[in-house]
């Protein structure tokens, strides 16, 4: 369990990509700089596709988890 | 990625999905995607041809469970649902090669109005995919 409070939160669970991206670019539309969004998936997909998206896009992914075939990712905006 | 061009000439449910999928990936990050549509696939940019795409040849009798997965997924199960989606990320463009049009029956008439025209391909293969900074054949 992360110590990372997060601001907002996007569940993905169930679904597959391109949809945890396509979502993710969303939501991070929608929160401001310095805030922290948390992403739940189950795609494993996300393991490669979150982490190069921060990188592409200058987010700061903070820290991510897995366990039980669910991921978490906090994802902190630029 | 900044842009990106596909040409999509297999038409069918599932052939479609893939440049689809790939294309809503990168509209919704911002990148410019430009999509090509020749042949068969052009009936795809007329509302009657995308709602009648099919999962053809030895998967067609799999046609409705692949779209419940589809729609599991998360994307729209229609193929005109995932265009208007792609559209609304404001950064994808759809084009229907002018040949493949007059072949198939597709003009402005019947175009739907998410597609940005009828173009000729040459105006396609150099302002577009020589100008992109990736560019996918399906």
């Amino acid at each position: 369990m992360s110590d990372i409070k997060a601001d907002s939160k996007l569940d993905t669970s169930g679904k597959c990509c391109p949809m945890p991206i396509v979502d993710l670019n969303m939501a991070m539309k929608k929160i401001n700089s310095g805030e922290v969004l948390e992403v739940i998936a189950t795609d494993p997909g996300t393991l490669t596709d979150i982490p190069s998206w921060c990188q592409r896009t200058g987010h700061t992914l903070m820290e991510s988890e897995q366990g039980d075939g669910v991921m978490q990712f906090y994802v902190k905006k630029s | 990625m900044k842009s990106l061009a596909i040409v999509v000439r297999e038409d069918g449910y599932d052939k479609l999905l893939t440049p689809l999928a790939f294309a809503y990936l990168q509209g919704a990050e911002g990148t410019q995607v430009d999509l090509l549509f020749v042949n068969w696939a052009v009936k795809a940019l007329t509302e009657e041809g995308a709602k009648g795409q099919v999962i053809q040849g030895s998967h067609a009798d799999q046609d409705g469970w692949v779209r419940q997965q589809v729609e599991k997924a998360g994307l729209p199960p229609d193929i005109y649902d995932v265009i208007q989606a792609l559209k609304s990320t404001g950064n994808v463009n759809f084009y229907a090669c002018s040949l493949a049009a007059s072949i198939f029956g597709v003009n402005e008439d019947n175009l739907v109005p998410e597609a940005s025209g009828i173009v000729g391909a040459s105006w396609f293969l150099n302002e577009k995919a020589s100008q992109a900074e990736h560019c996918q054949y399906f």
